[in-house]
């Protein structure tokens, strides 16, 4: 990860806020390339660890969402 | 559109000069000749409208030929005629909503601020033309070009004041030939209103203008009572006369009468008429062509034993065309038009069935990972913005990656084959696909790894089109770096991807039905004709539940003809056991494997089944209030539906008959509808006025809700002479017996002074109460609301099924219904339990479950009280005798128990702890 660049780790559940990144495409919207997206398959996946980590790799923000 | 070839990329659109009304944003605004019906769409293919594509009018422009990245544009296809040989018919042909702009009073037509309902959700929907922000001029193009517009544009707001006018082309032969009720404009005109407000923010002000406030579905009427109490909603009791704009501001002026008398002058930005369904014309040629009878509203004329079943044989119906409806009915009329489809071909079921062939799996167990990393461009929609070129060489680059190669499209079949060739070739194991999204195209790519003999859990996709180059078109440089990462994070977790296994469902074909009223023995009877063996399950001494105390339906209907033929089909149909004065004494396993005690008589009997149909039904509620009990004249709806049954002589005395509504219904304690007492307290009252007409009869409400053609019922007791009051819940009408005259006194809503009844017979219409069996949702595992009724999978598109598989659900125990309903209820829970039987020999689990590791489980219970589902638990023998593990075949792969294992000894195949963390690593590398 660059030092100079925002790095937002998003983990987005699978059946609704992954599927709602697919329509931001479909709909030509446009946002900051800041965000990496890992698919999880419910933020019940989601473990505090998942957090730490991505923050101690260097991301500026974690964001879950489902 | 050649559609197998069209990639969905939009470049046509882009470059496409025609334009007509987008009919998906209610015309709100314009689409292109060719176009995609709505951005969700699946499969997402575009289409031309040749009534305004220039080159099939004209012959001119053809320029999404020219910029067609995938050849698949053809201009040559013409109408074709498609014969096929079928069995059965389901017509569900759906409605248009009413078209407002001959009711010259709103001036729908002439007023840019008077919208339709239908085009207020396109002005609330993100997708819509105002991407979710309410403004005034939602028709006006957001920059418009026109002289005219420009001017009307710069008056422009976010609108402060928004009223909603109920029953519009419904409940109305003066203006429209409409009388009955649409059923779904209360709910969706409320639903607006909140959600405008939470759009807006605070300051909005919304007002509903309705005659009836019609929330008699599951929950409505709580949704009802929080939008006035937590939303501030005001609710008008009151028809608008007329709407006249302010020329200069385009605002509306309205005048109305309000409870009070008092006419009152008001202002709005804007006006939502809630309009109507109605059935088209061309729906109606159809079905006239098709052979099948209609109501006189236009809608298909079916029976409330037989509710999907139109007049012609074979023919079902479901949806709006099966009289107005809203989600969760269309969806139980669905599902229940499919079950009476499935019975009348139940002999020809598996006859056309063709068995598909399997590569053999190769066993890559214990192999260093060879991965394949295929990049695609999809045209130009990735190539167009990323550097695929670099991606790919980037790819070649990665840990454990063999192979990388760029593909013009990676779905099309030639990409598919050469796939397959590469997987063999170059003996990769693990399969890497950056394209698009894995929601719509990752079973595709898994078959084509099947196909060549690869697990298909050895694969995964990332997606650089989506999430990618469609939202970052105008940053290539940093689209592309977002791609390397991207495929980057896959390889990484594809390099420690493991074949998992789908393990097959032993599923026990038999079927329990708990409960033999109409909704149960409609179930069963489905299941038995389509081969199914049956069981139900009555607690009582004989079947028919409820449907014994009742007189007519609200179609006219004789109950007790149709029950009898109907227990009668069930006691002699051979598929079904009819278990009497039986009680379910326990419940063990799970789907496609249960195991229940059952008593009948103190004698116990033991049964294995698959699948579980509840449907306990409710019962009528024992009134506290109205002096009910003190007086054999003060009665109940039921009550009254056996004298009519025994023709009981004392009905020829009366001589005044006064029906009380809501009786435990619709007040706090007991916070619902009951759905069903409006409709029967005016058939009971229609059938005294035609037994003797210069009966009084008085029917004392707080909002009618005959909903759909039951309307019509409601005019004919009007008609009849039927005199309706209404009360408020916080002055209900007071009964008293002085000198053994039994009096009613309540204040008319119309002189706002009190008025005394003198009756004969007093009917309280009662509530409808569920039977709260705590120990049946526990044997089952199913939840139940706070009122007792059984909380479905999904309240719209799950409401014949629960949560946990292999457990249906119909009757009222999900809510209070008539006859018609619970019998479509019924039908609906039979066509979802035949989506499991019928897999019986080709059912599996998925490969994403989680497991739970003996060794490392330190008991602690955690997963187990946790999942939803009720997958893991304790085990009950063994060497590994109290420690965790998880059912495959209940587990729904949702990684929550994973999450929550304090020991590390859950893991979640294909999302398991290290594959994510190796993903975030991966993120965290300096490229």
């Amino acid at each position: 990860m660059a030092d100079n660049d925002i790095k937002i780790v998003s983990f987005l559940c699978n059946w609704c806020s992954y599927g709602a990144a697919d329509l931001a495409g479909v709909s030509r919207l446009e946002y900051p390339a800041d965000i990496r997206v890992i698919r999880i398959p419910c933020s019940g996946r989601m473990s505090p660890k998942f957090i730490l980590s991505a923050l101690r790799e260097g991301a500026d923000a974690v964001w879950v969402s489902g | 559109m050649n559609v197998d070839l069209c990639v969905g990329c939009g470049a046509c659109a882009e470059k496409c000069p025609g334009k007509f009304d987008d009919t998906y944003n209610a015309g709100l605004i314009k689409r292109t000749a060719i176009y995609v019906e709505y951005p969700q769409a699946v499969p997402l293919k575009y289409g031309i409208n040749p009534d305004v594509c220039l080159k099939l009018t004209k012959d001119k422009c053809g320029n999404c030929q020219d910029v067609c990245p995938a050849n698949a544009i053809d201009y040559t296809q013409t109408e074709e005629t498609i014969t096929i040989n079928a069995g059965s018919i389901i017509f569900s042909p759906g409605f248009t909503a009413f078209n407002p702009s001959k009711f010259d009073n709103y001036n729908y037509a002439g007023f840019p601020n008077v919208v339709t309902s239908m085009e207020f959700e396109r002005i609330l929907s993100a997708t819509g033309p105002t991407m979710g922000h309410v403004t005034t001029f939602p028709g006006l193009p957001l920059k418009p070009k026109k002289k005219k517009d420009k001017l009307l544009a710069e008056k422009r707001k976010d609108p402060k004041k928004i009223a909603w006018f109920q029953c519009v082309g419904s409940r109305d032969i003066n203006k429209c030939d409409n009388p009955y009720c649409s059923s779904v404009c209360c709910m969706y005109a409320v639903k607006e209103a909140i959600i405008a407000k939470e759009h807006a923010g605070g300051d909005l002000d919304c007002s509903i203008f309705y005659m009836d406030m019609r929330t008699p579905g599951k929950d409505f009427e709580k949704y009802y009572q929080n939008a006035k109490e937590k939303h501030g909603i005001n609710f008008i009791r009151s028809k608008v006369h007329s709407v006249t704009q302010n020329p200069d501001t385009n605002d509306l002026d309205i005048r109305y009468v309000d409870e009070m008398g008092q006419i009152i002058d008001d202002t709005y930005d804007m006006i939502v008429l809630s309009v109507g369904l109605e059935i088209s014309e061309e729906t109606k040629d159809l079905a006239q062509k098709l052979g099948i009878d209609l109501t006189p509203g236009g809608f298909c004329k079916t029976g409330s034993f037989e509710p999907v079943t139109s007049s012609r044989d074979g023919i079902f119906v479901s949806g709006v065309f099966n009289n107005p409806k809203d989600i969760p009915e269309s969806v139980l009329d669905a599902s229940a038009a499919a079950s009476a489809a499935g019975d009348a071909l139940s002999r020809a079921r598996d006859t056309l069935t063709l068995e598909l062939e399997k590569a053999k799996e190769i066993n890559v167990a214990g192999e260093r990972p060879r991965i394949g990393a295929f990049i695609c461009d999809c045209g130009s929609n990735i190539k167009g913005v990323v550097d695929c070129e670099a991606v790919t060489q980037y790819a070649r680059t990665l840990p454990y990656v063999e192979f990388a190669d760029e593909a013009m499209y990676a779905c099309s079949q030639d990409a598919q084959n050469k796939m397959v060739e590469y997987i063999k070739e170059k003996k990769l194991n693990r399969i890497v696909v950056a394209a698009c999204t894995p929601k719509t195209h990752e079973p595709l790519f898994q078959e084509t790894l099947s196909n060549a003999g690869l697990n298909k859990y050895l694969f995964e996709m990332t997606n650089i089109r989506n999430h990618n180059s469609w939202v970052h078109k105008n940053n290539p440089d940093i689209a592309t770096q977002k791609a390397k990462d991207l495929v980057r994070m896959a390889v990484a977790k594809a390099a420690l991807a493991e074949p998992l296994k789908e393990e097959k469902i032993d599923v026990n074909d038999s079927v329990v039905v708990i409960g033999g009223g109409l909704a149960g023995m409609a179930s069963a009877k489905s299941l038995a004709t389509q081969g199914y063996k049956t069981h139900i399950i009555e607690k009582k001494e004989k079947l028919g539940g409820e449907a014994h105390k009742l007189y007519k339906t609200a179609q006219g209907e004789d109950v007790q003809t149709h029950l009898d033929e109907l227990i009668k089909e069930i006691e002699q149909n051979e598929n079904i056991t009819v278990h009497c004065n039986t009680s379910l004494e326990s419940v063990d396993g799970f789907v496609g494997n249960f195991k229940s005690t059952l008593k009948t008589n103190g004698k116990e009997l033991d049964l294995e089944y698959g699948v579980a149909v509840l449907a306990t039904g409710a019962k009528a509620f024992v009134p506290d209030e109205y002096e009910y009990g003190k007086d054999d004249r003060i009665i109940t709806s039921l009550d009254l539906d056996k004298m009519f049954k025994e023709n009981d002589a004392g009905l020829d005395a009366i001589n005044s008959a006064v029906f009380i509504q809501c009786v435990g219904s619709r007040q706090p304690d007991r916070p619902y509808c009951s759905r069903v007492c409006c409709t029967h307290s005016i058939d009971n009252a229609i059938e005294l006025k035609e037994r003797k007409p210069d009966m009084d009869v008085f029917i004392i409400y707080r909002d009618i809700r005959t909903y759909g053609e039951k309307e019509l019922l409601y005019k004919k007791a009007r008609e009849l002479g039927v005199i309706f009051f209404r009360y408020d819940v916080d002055q209900k009408p007071e009964v008293s017996i002085k000198n053994d005259k039994l009096l009613i006194e309540l204040i008319d809503h119309v002189l706002n002074q009190p008025i005394q009844i003198e009756a004969d017979l007093l009917t309280l219409a009662t509530a409808i109460v569920p039977r709260k069996d705590e120990k049946l949702a526990n044997f089952f595992k199913v939840p139940l609301n706070d009122e007792g009724f059984f909380v479905e999978k999904h309240a719209k598109l799950g409401p014949a099924e629960f949560a946990t598989d292999g457990v249906f659900l119909a009757g009222s125990g999900h809510y209070p219904k008539p006859v018609n309903e619970a019998i479509t209820q019924g039908r609906a829970s039979a066509s979802r339990a035949l989506t499991l039987l019928a897999k019986k020999d080709n059912l599996f689990t998925s490969g994403v479950v989680a497991s739970a590791d003996p060794l490392k489980c330190s008991e602690c219970g955690v997963c187990v009280s946790i999942c939803p589902y009720s997958a893991p638990g304790f085990m009950t023998d063994g060497r590994f005798e109290g420690k965790a593990r998880v059912n495959a075949v209940l587990c729904k792969g949702c990684g929550l128990c994973v999450a929550s294992c304090r020991s590390g000894a859950l893991h979640l195949r294909g999302f398991d702890t290290s594959q994510i963390f190796s993903q975030i690593f991966a993120l965290g590398e300096v490229v």
